[in-house]
């Protein structure tokens, strides 16, 4: 690779309307989406908005569009991306942009929220920490969904999201999963009742974007599958 | 222009202790408005949850708190405050059990359904309870779930520049912000502040902490008068990546269990080298093996990109890839191949064990402020065990959070106007100068501070260091930052990182000066030796009128005398089998 070699790199620019703008950034031997993003705003245009933080896939804060797909760009190496030397990065799709490449998560966490993916406790400080055998049945179902970093990506993915406003998401609805399965946890017919409404997990179609996108390889799919069956059978069973 | 805001209980910061501390405010003030504000998003920014290693925690079957203790305060080079350090092992049975039960973590069991506790380098029983190797993102998504849901009111991407005290000199009366999307600034008055901005430093060539970690904290408490201490306590990782100057990867963690494994660390040579400097070869501590790659590096024995290779091949390219899947997976993302390759590494900075001087209810000088986790010091003294450090983030947000819950009973303060006026205008400098590029000065104060003020010392090399970022701070203040738009302006905050940096690496080279030994991760080439422990100080950090003034004071032995242990008679020193 020669010195002088660049790319070009085309960002989105302004809020939801905008449009592309493109700068040539040198071509580095190791270099991901972010450092693309990183060397426009601090040689080329100063005014350039987006977020990250840690820098190692752990946060879920820099998951953007790269070439019309949802991507943590921190981990994202630029070659695995780059199309006859070109690159394009916009805002994570399905998400209000506040400017340029950051978006609002507020309504992602808002719909965690609203999908009861906060845990109910039923014991306390004072008691001692509950012995529960790592190899039953529903602690492997809560472990399979449960090292989500609520990136987004899969949110991004989601084309029922992107037809319906008021759709939980792959992600909210993976969380609400894995509580599901939570021995610990207290609030089941309420979080069911949550997720079985208007805007649950009966909306999903089963397209598979989110498992496909997932950069830590879940499967909400299958976590919103599991959702359905137990809505059911508790509506069934006039529980919920 | 200025926008006013008032609440009761105001919290800086999203890591483990400005989480725990919102969950335990509301508790303890169930009336009391809450807020929480922060860098970037709440519960994504901030270094607990990148945590890899665990939580260390006395939970019994033959280990106690007062071995915890005790290795806390050996880890420590006998400089913790005690109090503190006590106090650390023993609230954290309690918050590992909330963690457990109200908060929702599920952490790393046994086949028999207890917790795993794993071994963790410089402890006497294996006591690290995890979740895999992703502990922090368990802990902070399961306590961001809990904060979200309750009416907790959110400042996101709000950036704390400067505490306010009372016109009547009676306190803090709030804290002053820019509203990053906006760009507009925000007073808010509160009753009772918790300043947990968690330190990182980041101010080093190579580290580890996330990018909007920049030291805010602790130049806002230098600012505001309060005594700092222990801050030449820089703890260097000793493996960290290092892909070239142009990348964010460069810095990042590679794990301590590699070489725990067996990995090797070749030198550009590709030769091993840590038999030269430490019988325990690649499994030495932190601190010896970050010195010995350093050394090799001074030797001019680097690897390409100036730093060495970390080797795990020999140990079967499909065991390590299945073993280590998270770092393997990583590194290959970057381009990498851990399992069957080499991978350049070098030391690199990754927590500040230095802080605002606290008491152990989180109280500080300033009546109204309360100080927790990594911008707090005292707990880890000259040095954090790995897993010590979420165990006092979270232990010590809660206290604060408890602490004040009780104590935001009064009336809201009014602000000194003056010092508020000087801070907006402080922060606007950059306005009124010609635009530059002020990452390459953050370059040349990394450089600096790598050089001079990093993992190996010298009286010349600190004064060089202490000349170096005077003369970039002062080019800072000629370079100015283009004024088109204030909103999401992500280089007005590069400059105000970059000034945050500045006046924290001064004070860090200068307490670094003042300690004449080397003690933990304070290695100084001119003098060597510890020091006696029994006159042993811890150095103190006060800026007056904008000058910097470091003293020592004596180590208060409150609870255990160098030499002495608080362990019952006839206990094991250890209770880990030898390897």
């Amino acid at each position: 690779m020669s010195d002088d070699a660049s790319l070009k790199v085309s960002v989105w620019r302004g809020a939801e309307a905008g449009s592309f703008e493109t700068f040539d950034v040198p071509m580095q031997e190791s270099q991901t989406v972010l450092d693309l993003v990183a060397w426009v705003q601090q040689n080329a245009d100063p005014t350039l908005a987006y977020r990250y933080a840690c820098r190692v896939g752990m946060c879920g804060s820099c998951a953007m569009m790269v070439n019309g797909v949802p991507r943590w760009t921190c981990r994202t190496h630029v070659s695995k991306v780059a199309k006859d030397g070109t690159v394009e990065i916009a805002p994570l799709r399905n998400l209000p942009v506040i400017k340029d490449l950051a978006v609002d998560m507020d309504p992602f966490f808002d719909k965690w929220t609203a999908a009861g993916g906060a845990f109910s406790p039923t014991k306390s400080r004072d008691d001692t920490v509950e012995p529960i055998l790592p190899e039953t049945p529903e602690r492997r179902e809560a472990d399979a969904a449960i090292e989500c970093i609520n990136c987004a990506v899969c949110y991004a993915a989601c084309d029922v999201v992107s037809v319906n406003p008021d759709y939980l998401g792959p992600a909210a609805l993976n969380r609400a999963w894995s509580l599901v399965n939570d021995v610990k946890d207290g609030a089941l017919d309420a979080r069911l009742t949550a997720v079985s409404g208007a805007g649950g997990c009966h909306n999903c179609h089963s397209q598979q974007g989110c498992v496909a996108h997932c950069p830590n390889e879940l499967n909400p799919t299958a976590s919103i599958a599991g959702l359905k069956r137990a809505t059911v059978r508790a509506a069934l069973k006039g529980r919920i | 222009m200025l926008e006013r805001h008032d609440t009761d209980i105001l919290i800086l910061g999203s890591g483990g202790a400005g989480l725990f501390a919102a969950l335990h405010a509301q508790k303890a003030a169930p009336d009391a408005k809450v807020t929480i504000a922060v860098k970037g998003l709440i519960g994504k920014c901030g270094c607990t949850r990148m945590v890899q290693g665990g939580y260390n925690v006395a939970l019994g079957h033959g280990d106690s708190v007062e071995r915890h203790f005790m290795d806390t305060i050996k880890g420590g080079k006998w400089l913790p405050d005690q109090d503190m350090a006590w106090k650390l092992c023993e609230q954290a049975v309690v918050r590992v059990r909330e963690l457990e039960n109200e908060v929702g973590c599920f952490f790393d069991r046994n086949p028999d359904g207890s917790v795993h506790q794993k071994a963790f380098a410089g402890q006497t029983y294996d006591r690290t309870v995890h979740k895999g190797d992703l502990t922090g993102i368990e802990i902070i998504n399961r306590l961001m779930e809990q904060v979200l849901s309750r009416p907790v009111e959110r400042l996101q991407e709000h950036r704390a520049i400067g505490l306010i005290p009372a016109k009547d000199g009676s306190g803090l009366s709030g804290v002053l912000f820019i509203d990053m999307r906006t760009g507009g600034f925000r007073f808010v008055r509160a009753k009772a502040v918790l300043m947990a901005t968690g330190g990182g430093p980041t101010m080093y060539k190579y580290h580890t902490p996330s990018g909007d970690k920049t030291m805010d904290g602790l130049a806002m408490a230098l600012r505001a008068g309060l005594p700092l201490r222990d801050m030449e306590m820089v703890q260097f990782h000793p493996t960290g990546l290092l892909a070239g100057d142009h990348t964010k990867m460069t810095g990042t963690v590679l794990e301590e269990g590699l070489r725990g494994a067996g990995g090797h660390l070749l030198n550009g040579a590709e030769q091993r080298f840590m038999y030269d400097y430490d019988e325990r070869g690649e499994r030495a501590t932190r601190d010896i093996v970050s010195r010995a790659i350093y050394a090799e590096m001074r030797k001019s024995n680097a690897s390409p990109k100036g730093g060495v290779y970390i080797s795990m091949a020999h140990l079967g390219p499909e065991h390590v890839a299945q073993k280590f899947k998270g770092m393997v997976k990583r590194c290959a993302d970057c381009g990498f191949d851990l399992a069957g390759g080499k991978v350049e590494v070098v030391p690199t900075a990754h927590y500040h064990m230095g802080g605002v001087v606290v008491d152990p209810d989180t109280r500080t000088a300033l009546p109204g402020l309360y100080v927790a986790g990594e911008d707090a010091g005292g707990a880890h003294g000259s040095n954090r065990l790995g897993g010590n450090g979420v165990a006092n983030s979270t232990v010590y947000g809660g206290v604060a959070g408890d602490v004040m819950g009780a104590e935001a009973t009064g009336a809201l303060r009014d602000p000194d106007e003056t010092i508020l006026d000087n801070e907006i205008e402080r922060a606007s400098h950059p306005f009124a100068k010609k635009p530059g590029n002020s990452h390459n000065l953050r370059t040349a104060l990394q450089e600096a501070m790598w050089d001079d003020a990093g993992v190996i010392r010298t009286q010349s090399g600190l004064e060089r260091g202490i000349a170096s970022v005077h003369e970039i701070g002062a080019e800072l203040m000629e370079m100015g930052v283009d004024d088109t738009t204030r909103a999401f302006n992500l280089t007005w905050h590069d400059w105000l990182n970059l000034r945050s940096l500045c006046d924290i690496s001064g004070v860090i080279a200068e307490a670094a000066l003042a300690r004449e030994n080397s003690r933990g991760a304070h290695y100084r080439e001119d003098f060597p030796e510890e020091g006696d422990l029994d006159t042993s100080y811890y150095t103190l950090a006060t800026q007056k009128d904008g000058t910097l003034n470091v003293g020592r004071a004596p180590v208060a032995f409150t609870i255990v005398k160098p030499g002495e242990t608080v362990l019952p008679d006839g206990e094991p020193e250890t209770m880990v089998a030898a390897e």
